[in-house]
């Protein structure tokens, strides 16, 4: 019985610790981690997010050009030739970051590395894939978060309370006039040797880095890589029309220190009830109406954090109700007297279990530690956690009363002759 | 052989340089003679588009090239009206006679036979 769990707990540390070896391979970062997972993925992470974007829409563009046409295969090839291998890509693109990922069945590494590396190295940009696929799925794409209330609100907070930057949209506005000059010149850049990592889980450290050591040559990532400016926080207070879905209303505060302190505030102030189908306990779910929900919102990127909370109800009412119980929770946090000794052990129990549970799945890998990756700091799990060890009541109600001491980023989102104006909710 | 661009022996004799010098006054004289220079076309403008490479190889152009190509056409057929060329001064120069579709339907074409080839594979297992 002992030994089991001796064996158990030495399994675990040895599982949290394991992505933490980053080694530069052909000039490239390389990490990777290995459960025995029966599939593998692997990620290309370039520094490419909508935060360095010199044009509105160019890092959207250019997320939509992946797996498009490179001088070694076509469009249609690669689709073609992953289907036989039965595997899956996809792109995403975070304001940071452009991922491009790659999941495919043991074995079957050489050809998917060879893939995504064709694509920083030679993808032919040409003007008839941006007309006939890229533009159309940019479109698309841009439509469909115009039409959910809660993206919108996320993106007009992030351009209130940063601007520039990290303000810039993740979307192609519909009309936008991207040119594949400007996405050509764009990705000429990105594709530098210090803006690129790729990250492996189910495939073994020295075989990544041999096959990007094969595949991906530095040589050709010309690039100087993307400058942003610092983020600096504004903040501010917008109101916009919504025709569907729910009523939305966005309370935020940012500031240009992510701590895990405000990890541990977001786990505080979130209403999800830890039991299904069940009425949270938290400050803020108080009074909360059938169908009104009340979600804690924490955006940490490399040199600024976005806090916020994101209310959304059927009725304009409901949502007034529930915004002001989410204030007068979040007042009471942050204020003077702080929190209660047992509260903040229960937050930060709550933002530990979510730091650590990123984990387990490969997007939550991927997205968490790459950013760590990718700067060269300590990208293990364990690093997220044993920060959030460290809080104490004087440090939270430091830094939390710091943040809440900015200018508040309100945005609603629906009807706007009945949604509520911020000083109407406490602010 | 007989796709969209038609049968042509440019090619091989492109490759012999003897050929190429004999063949090639022999050539722009028949370019001359053929009369399209003075409706004020370019080669590319005869092209059948009547099939579907080359309807979408005209999607590929750009926005001046394709208003261009429009331009000619409602030139050349106003002249067919009158039945009477452009005036020698306003004729193509052989400058400007440049094949800017051929790309776009050989890549088109390429395209084509490489869905073809994909669609009619077999696999076998190692």
């Amino acid at each position: 019985m002992l030994a089991a769990r001796t064996s158990a707990s030495r399994g675990a540390t040895r599982l949290a610790r394991s992505f933490a070896t980053v080694v530069d391979s052909a000039g490239v970062k390389v990490a990777s981690v290995d459960y025995g997972q029966p599939t593998s993925a692997v990620t290309l992470l370039v520094k490419a997010g909508s935060r360095y974007q010199t044009k509105p829409g160019v890092a959207h563009a250019l997320k939509n050009f992946a797996f498009r046409g490179t001088s070694k295969r076509s469009a249609l090839g690669t689709i073609r030739e992953t289907e036989l291998y039965g595997g899956v890509l996809s792109s995403s693109l975070s304001r940071e970051y452009l991922a491009l990922t790659a999941e495919f069945l043991r074995g079957d590494e050489e050809y998917f590395v060879d893939l995504l590396s064709s694509f920083v190295t030679s993808a032919k940009l040409t003007r008839h894939e941006m007309a006939e696929i890229v533009h159309p799925v940019i479109e698309a794409e841009a439509a469909s978060a115009q039409e959910d209330p809660a993206t919108r609100a996320l993106e007009i907070a992030h351009t209130l309370a940063f601007r520039a930057g990290l303000g810039y949209s993740l979307f192609a506005a519909p009309h936008s006039h991207v040119t594949t000059e400007d996405v050509k010149t764009f990705a000429s850049s990105a594709f530098s040797k210090d803006g690129i990592a790729v990250l492996g889980t189910g495939i073994e450290q020295s075989a990544l880095q041999e096959l990007v050591q094969k595949h991906l040559n530095a040589s050709q990532l010309s690039g100087s890589g993307l400058k942003t400016s610092a983020s600096s926080y504004y903040g501010g207070e917008t109101r916009v029309e919504h025709g569907s879905g729910l009523q939305t209303v966005f309370i935020g505060y940012g500031t240009t220190t992510p701590s895990a302190e405000l990890a541990a505030l977001s786990a505080h102030i979130s209403a999800q009830p830890s039991l299904k189908w069940s009425q949270s306990t938290v400050p803020s779910a108080t009074g909360l109406t059938a169908g009104t929900t009340v979600q804690s919102v924490y955006l940490p990127y490399s040199d600024a954090a976005l806090f916020g909370i994101l209310v959304q109800g059927p009725t304009s009412q409901a949502v007034k109700q529930a915004g002001q119980a989410a204030v007068k929770a979040l007042k009471d946090a942050t204020g003077s007297s702080g929190l209660k000794a047992e509260d903040l052990k229960k937050a930060v129990a709550k933002a530990k279990f979510q730091a650590a549970s990123v984990s387990e799945s490969r997007e939550g890998i991927f997205s968490v530690l790459g950013s760590k990756v990718l700067a060269g700091s300590d990208a293990s799990v364990d690093s997220l956690v044993s920060s959030l060890d460290k809080i104490n009541s004087a440090a939270f109600s430091k830094a939390t009363s710091a943040l809440v001491k900015a200018k508040p980023t309100y945005v609603a989102v629906g009807d706007v002759d009945t949604l509520p104006y911020a000083d109407e909710l406490g602010l | 052989m007989f796709g969209p661009l038609g049968f042509s022996l440019a090619p091989s004799v492109r490759r012999s340089r003897t050929l190429y010098k004999w063949i090639k006054p022999i050539a722009d004289w028949y370019a001359n003679l053929a009369g399209y220079r003075k409706m004020g076309l370019k080669y590319d403008d005869l092209l059948v588009e009547e099939n579907p490479e080359v309807q979408k190889a005209l999607t590929r152009l750009t926005p001046r090239e394709a208003y261009d190509r429009a331009y000619r056409f409602k030139v050349a057929s106003l002249l067919s009206v009158n039945h009477k060329p452009l005036p020698k001064e306003q004729w193509l120069p052989v400058s400007e006679d440049v094949r800017y579709l051929k790309p776009h339907v050989q890549e088109v074409v390429k395209e084509v036979e490489e869905r073809h080839t994909w669609d009619t594979m077999e696999v076998r297992r190692k």
